[in-house]
């Protein structure tokens, strides 16, 4: 079937929307557990939510570059609203990471005392709805809703459950993130009602639509330059990371593992879904300012990683400098940046959260302290935990062999074919991230024994949560192809409009793909005068290529 | 028969009631007051009803005795809570509320 | 079977060892260290089939390459899981697995009494899976993969005793520079790509004439940075700072990683690029001119260490100077004949001075030791064998090999010509430096532990200390273990370094000028391609042969010197040092290396970094960016929140002035 038709829609047993509200859903029903069971119950039944995202991954067709499992409802009709969900390249990926993460997360706590463990369960499951939602979302409003919604479990879940200086943490975060979403939830009505001022149509807010309805240069860069903000400050990256030190830090750990390795994934993520695709030409217009930005926070996060003496904001720092990575190979607005950044994030969720578990793992041997000074020496009576410890360290350090490699690999690659010398400077900060990373791992685990330490092997209810995170990396090392092969027709339509404005893309390419992603494989390509022109913002559709284009659908 | 002065008397009364809640300090009488300003309005409501021929004004006032009447309750009934909690009968000073 | 299959099956029996040994770490105790053997034995066998396999193919089908999976194909990348299976890679692969074996072998008794024996063997097969993949990669990313990987197990095992801080600070040192070699080599490999839009071996070489004319400067870069690659892992200057430290690690490791395989890299690397190299003489000028101050820098270095290890580290990036020099300069065939004659003899003498190690307790000082010839005539056997291998005299297999590289730079004229001459000043200093450490060890009068060991005892420290500095050991894991073992008693030792001291001695007669040349032949088809290492740049037998004689002689004059030096007239080298003191503080600080990476490199990075954290960060990242529009928010908010004073009057006059404000609004609007 695949043969006949590459871009053949693709069907699952289950709807986007079970996926979706699956773990609020089983959060309710856990809920009625006796104190006693709930988190077990939790732990278990999400399981549920991985079994139903691995059906959709399954069924997912790698070739078709357009949406698949399609639900498209009218919401609020009067405003042009729709419930609309779908999974492509750029998110089939991350939504099983997102489930799976959770799932490790719940395990983690399952096993040990929570305070008030019904709601502590219940904002759990909240979470992992929004997340899922936000990265299901195909319209602006809706991914605006479920961007936010996120914030919500959060509040609670830093606030009642963290540690140290949480309120002003929570407060902190929540307002300064807010600022951001605010701004996001502005500019995305305007997309919205600008777009469809402009070409007279009803208002609509869905990707696929608004992609056809572009906007003038000036609505353009300033909507661009809001979503940005709110991503930037979301992923985070520097300068705009003020809050993640606190929060990370008062965060209860299966919270910041999540916190780390998804929600900031969504910022990344819209940057691909949303604003490349959208804003291509205000894209290209700030591609450098981007590109600087993401390489400040690089080099920025690096040195704060390798000076300061607390374990788990190594790991905090690290992952904006690693966020600092994938913003980079976005906006290389190339295809193997773009590549390498979507790799990159599935491989830094995993490695991050595995990394904050380790660090706790290590945190509970040395009384309770996460300053590095208080550790060392832990490996001699932990070999395993020891070892664990190494892979993830590898790993959340880029060695060749480990998958976080490539996906540097892809950035760098595209970097270097758009901007070269930001391509050679961020590569020095690789050998930055090898000195705190091991650094880390030796103050951790080598030297002499720390005063407070009192070593022991990694037990069952450490290893429930860092054994399955680093069979994952281990997998992931031997088979990167998993992440790319998957997505690289969905982010070929998503990179190229911008990509094309550089000027060295191949659009005929482009048009063969963006028309499959609409699901008129036999309808006539875009011509490239269609991106070029500013005055003519409707598409132009020329006949003479269409033979040709037909025939390599078809070959 | 001018409907003007039944509107004039019906601003008077909403003007007295007014005054009443913006000056007086004691909940008792600021509740008499905010009757005073309910009946105001039902007088409008009854004056245009019968100046337009319809009876949806009228209809309207029965609903704001109605509304007017579940008021007095709870507002008897907490002025009756704050004196149980020997707390002043005086709406200045209970400002807890505050931001 | 086909070569690739016998390939793949080089490369699964060192990961199974690792497996197996990981996985059972508690349940092994003497077993780790046969399994381990058995399976780098095993890869060695493996390896001779997929020679006798390519020896059965004609020339021309003597490359072959195999993929099992796809590993990163998307946006143009083409990598495979994949190995190419050619002369080169069957070539170093024997090397690798041979000399792994024998250093298992003498591991299994030398390591016995440590602490960490099995996960010393997980970390030994770890390390040859790691070469191996290097070797055999089929892509530019399989050989990042290999290359990061040996620098990763060369790690683990320099830290092998992590409770000592000098031997984990050795181990970040030595990780972060190959690391900076890792990257050079993928900003190298995206110059190549850009070009040739792929990373195969192959297929970057068969596009490399045509995308890229002579000297051009994308390739110059990229081979240039490849250079940076070879360099941080052969330890050449100014990227050697970390192979002397990496003595912290057990002495078979510096003989196995440290001397005979990985740092050896870096010439593989050259060889396998060859096709681009040929394309960039100005990059092969730069290579060959690094060599050459390497070999010069280090054995100078190697005149005043007096740690016995440090010496023979030192040795080895000058042999490894040689061989970048020749390989860059397009020696190829003969650069790897001196990489396989090192990798013997380089091999040998650190297995021999582990066994002086152990019989000194754990000290590395020459200082300290002195006339073991007698307690340890085995030892001494050996390091006269390997000695004179690595000094060049006839018939030893260093003579053969290394005045093939000068015999080639001398003929090829030009700067190599200079270089060429300065490889024979490199020759005398090692003969110096080596019969130095010989005669300061073995002769003169016995010292106490020497005397011990005439006796039967083997000296024990009371309180084991780190020779590096005095630190008293963590005897948990910090602690080469309370038995010593020394060659003299060990069969397995001896076995090793016995079979080792056979391969020095004739090793060199696979290629005797005008004689054979069956490392030349045999490369042929990998290098038919390079018109450097064609007949017409090869010195004719006679050249060669003079070349042969005069750098026999300089060896000899070389430990003739030493001899006076150190034997006939002991003081004299008191006497140096008096006279020139300066001189002499410039070599025991081994040219001032570390201070000025660490003046203009380490401090800088840390400088801005403390200045980042306590000032940029607290004060105007959390203070003013995110504290300011955090601030403007809640200033906002407390505005807003004056009017809600509680008063129940004051809402309600602002209700009625607002409802006024509302009429009055309408009542002007509607007139």
């Amino acid at each position: 079937m695949l043969a006949s038709h590459p871009f053949a829609a693709s069907s699952a047993p289950f709807t986007l929307s079970i996926l979706i509200w699956l773990p609020l859903a089983l959060a309710l029903i856990v809920n009625a557990l006796p104190t006693k069971y709930v988190g077990r119950g939790a732990a278990l039944a999400s399981l549920l939510p991985v079994a139903v995202a691995i059906t959709f991954v399954a069924n997912f067709n790698s070739h078709n570059p357009g949406l698949q499992f399609v639900t498209d409802k009218v919401w609020i009709s009067a405003l042009g609203i729709h419930y609309k969900l779908g999974i492509n390249g750029l998110n089939v990926a991350l939504v099983l990471l997102t489930t799976v993460l959770f799932t490790v997360s719940l395990a983690w706590s399952a096993v040990r005392e929570v305070d008030r463990p019904h709601t502590y369960y219940f904002w759990f499951g909240l979470a992992e709805s929004a997340v899922l939602g936000a990265f299901l979302a195909q319209d602006l409003i809706l991914f605006v809703a479920f961007f936010d919604l996120m914030l919500i479990p959060f509040y609670f879940l830093v606030g009642s459950w963290g540690s140290g200086d949480r309120v002003r943490a929570t407060i902190k975060m929540v307002i300064y993130t807010m600022v951001g979403s605010f701004l996001m939830l502005a500019a995305a009505i305007a997309t919205g009602v600008i777009a469809s001022g402009d070409h007279g149509t009803g208002i609509n807010f869905s990707f696929s639509a608004l992609q056809h309805l572009p906007l003038s240069r000036t609505d353009e860069d300033w909507i661009f330059l809001a979503f940005a903000l709110a991503f930037l400050v979301k992923m985070p990256i520097a300068p705009f990371h003020g809050w993640l030190a606190d929060a990370y830090k008062a965060m209860p750990i299966p919270a910041v593992a999540v916190f780390s390795g998804v929600v900031a994934k969504v910022a990344s993520y819209g940057f691909l879904q949303i604003v490349l695709p959208l804003f291509p030409h205000a894209a290209h217009h700030y591609q450098v300012l981007m590109l600087i930005i993401a390489l400040v926070s690089i080099l920025w996060a690096t040195a704060m990683a390798f000076t300061t003496d607390d374990a788990r904001l190594v790991i905090a720092y690290s992952s904006v400098a690693q966020m600092g990575f994938i913003l980079l190979g976005i906006f290389s607005l190339t295809p193997q940046g773009g590549q390498g950044a979507l790799l990159q994030m599935i491989n830094h969720g995993v490695v991050t959260a595995a990394s904050f578990f380790v660090v706790a793992a290590a945190a509970a041997r040395a009384g309770g302290s996460e300053k590095l000074a208080d550790m060392g020496g832990i490996a001699f009576k932990a070999p395993v935990l020891a070892t664990l410890f190494l892979i993830v360290t590898f790993a959340n350090l880029a060695m060749p062999g480990s998958s976080n490699f490539i996906g540097e690999f892809m950035i760098l690659l595209g970097t270097f074919d758009s901007h070269i010398v930001i391509a050679l400077i961020a590569s020095v900060a690789v050998v930055g991230a090898a000195f705190y990373a091991l650094r880390l791992f030796i103050r951790a685990m080598h030297n002499r024994v720390g005063g407070r330490v009192r070593s022991f092997e990694v037990t069952r209810n450490e290893a429930i949560a860092i054994v399955p995170l680093c069979l994952i990396i281990l997998a992931l090392a031997f088979y990167p192809q998993f992440g790319l092969g998957k997505s690289q027709a969905s982010l070929d339509v998503a990179v190229l409009p911008a990509a094309a404005l550089g000027g060295h893309v191949d659009m005929s390419q482009y048009a063969t793909l963006a028309a499959a992603a609409e699901g008129r494989s036999i309808h006539p390509p875009i011509s490239e005068v269609s991106y070029g022109a500013k005055q003519k913002p409707r598409r132009v559709y020329t006949d003479r290529k269409t033979a040709t284009h037909r025939k390599a659908v078809h070959s | 028969m001018a409907l003007g002065w039944y509107l004039a008397v019906s601003v008077l009364i909403f003007c007295i009631g007014s005054g009443g809640v913006l000056v007086r300090r004691n909940p008792l009488v600021i509740l008499l007051c905010l009757e005073l300003m309910l009946n105001a309005g039902n007088l409008a409501l009854v004056t245009f009803a019968r100046m337009h021929g319809g009876e949806a004004g009228q209809i309207f006032a029965l609903i704001v005795m109605v509304v007017a009447a579940c008021e007095v309750t709870v507002g008897l009934g907490l002025i009756v809570a704050i004196s149980r909690r020997n707390l002043p009968i005086d709406v200045d000073e209970l400002h807890e509320l505050n931001g | 079977m086909s070569p690739t299959t016998w390939g793949w099956l080089v490369l699964l029996f060192p990961l199974l060892g690792t497996i197996t040994i990981g996985l059972g770490f508690r349940t092994y105790s003497r077993a780790a260290g046969v399994i381990g053997t058995a399976a780098i034995g095993l890869a060695f066998v493996c390896a001779v089939g997929a020679l006798i396999s390519l020896l059965g193919r004609s020339g021309a089908h003597r490359e072959v390459v195999s993929s099992l999976w796809n590993y990163d194909v998307s946006g143009g990348v083409d990598a495979g899981f994949q190995i190419l299976v050619d002369p080169i890679s069957v070539f170093m692969m024997l090397v690798v697995t041979g000399v792994s074996t024998l250093i298992h072998l003498y591991s299994t008794a030398y390591m016995r009494s440590d602490e960490g024996y099995s996960r010393y063997f997980a970390y030994l097969n770890y390390f040859v899976l790691s070469m191996l993949i290097l070797v055999l990669g089929g892509n530019f990313v399989m050989l990042i993969i290999g290359w990061a990987f040996v620098g990763a197990a060369s790690y683990l095992l320099i830290s092998f005793w992590y409770r000592r801080s000098s031997a984990t600070g050795a181990g970040i040192k030595a990780f972060v520079i190959n690391v900076l070699g890792d990257v050079g080599l993928v900003l190298g490999t995206f110059f190549i790509f850009r070009h040739t839009h792929t990373v195969s071996f192959l297929g970057s070489f068969a596009a490399a004439p045509h995308v890229f004319h002579n000297d051009s400067t994308d390739l110059v870069a990229g081979c240039l940075l490849f250079l940076v690659g070879a360099f941080a892992k052969s330890a050449q200057v100014p990227l050697h700072t970390w192979l002397p430290d990496a003595m912290e690690g057990p002495t078979p490791v510096s003989s196995l990683i440290h001397a005979a395989t990985m740092v050896t890299a870096g010439v593989y690397l050259i060889v396998r690029l060859h096709p681009l190299f040929q394309l960039a003489p100005t990059a092969g000028e730069v290579g060959a001119i690094i060599g050459c101050a390497t070999l010069l820098i280090a054995g100078t270095i190697a005149l005043v260490v007096t740690d016995i290890k440090r010496v023979i580290a030192y040795s080895t990036m000058s042999q490894i100077g040689y061989m970048i020099m020749g390989a860059s300069a397009g020696a190829y065939s003969a650069a790897l004949f001196h990489l396989m004659t090192h990798a013997f003899f380089k091999a040998l003498l650190f297995m021999a001075a582990g066994s002086i190690i152990g019989a000194m307790a754990g000290s590395q000082s020459l200082d300290r030791m002195s006339g073991f010839r007698k307690a340890m005539p085995f030892t001494f056997a050996c390091f006269i064998v390997g000695g004179l291998a690595l000094s060049g005299i006839p018939p030893f297999s260093g003579w053969l090999s290394k005045d093939d590289i000068i015999a080639y730079l001398n003929n090829r004229g030009g700067v190599y010509e200079v270089l060429g001459i300065l490889g024979y000043v490199g020759a005398l200093l090692t003969g110096l430096y080596t019969f130095r450490m010989i005669f300061r060890a073995f002769f003169g009068d016995p010292s106490p532990e020497a005397v011990e060991l005439e006796h039967g005892h083997i000296a024990h420290a009371e309180v084991p200390t780190n020779p590096a500095n005095g630190e008293v050991e963590d005897t948990e894991v910090g602690f080469p273990g309370p038995e010593h073992v020394i060659a003299e008693r060990e069969p397995a030792m001896k076995v090793a370094m016995g079979l080792l001291a056979l391969a020095a001695v004739v090793g060199g007669f696979l290629q005797l000028p005008g004689v054979d040349h069956v490392i030349q032949n045999f490369l042929s088809t990998s290098l038919s391609d390079a018109p450097l290492a064609s007949a017409a740049h090869e010195p004719s037998s006679s050249s060669a042969w003079a070349g042969l004689i005069i750098g026999a002689v300089i060896g000899l004059v070389g430990i003739t010197m030493a001899y006076g030096v150190w034997v006939r007239r002991p003081g004299t080298a008191a006497k140096f040092q008096a006279a020139l003191p300066w001189l002499h503080d410039f070599l025991v600080n081994k040219w001032y290396f570390d201070e000025a990476i660490d003046l203009v490199v380490v401090r800088p990075a840390l400088a801005i970094g403390r200045f980042a954290q306590s000032v940029l960060e607290r004060i105007v990242i959390s203070g003013g960016v995110t504290g300011g529009v955090t601030g403007v928010v809640r200033s906002g908010s407390a505005a807003v929140r004056r009017a809600q004073t509680g008063v129940l009057r004051f809402y309600a006059a602002a209700v009625i002035l607002g409802l006024s404000a509302v009429v009055l609004y309408f009542l002007i609007s509607s007139t």
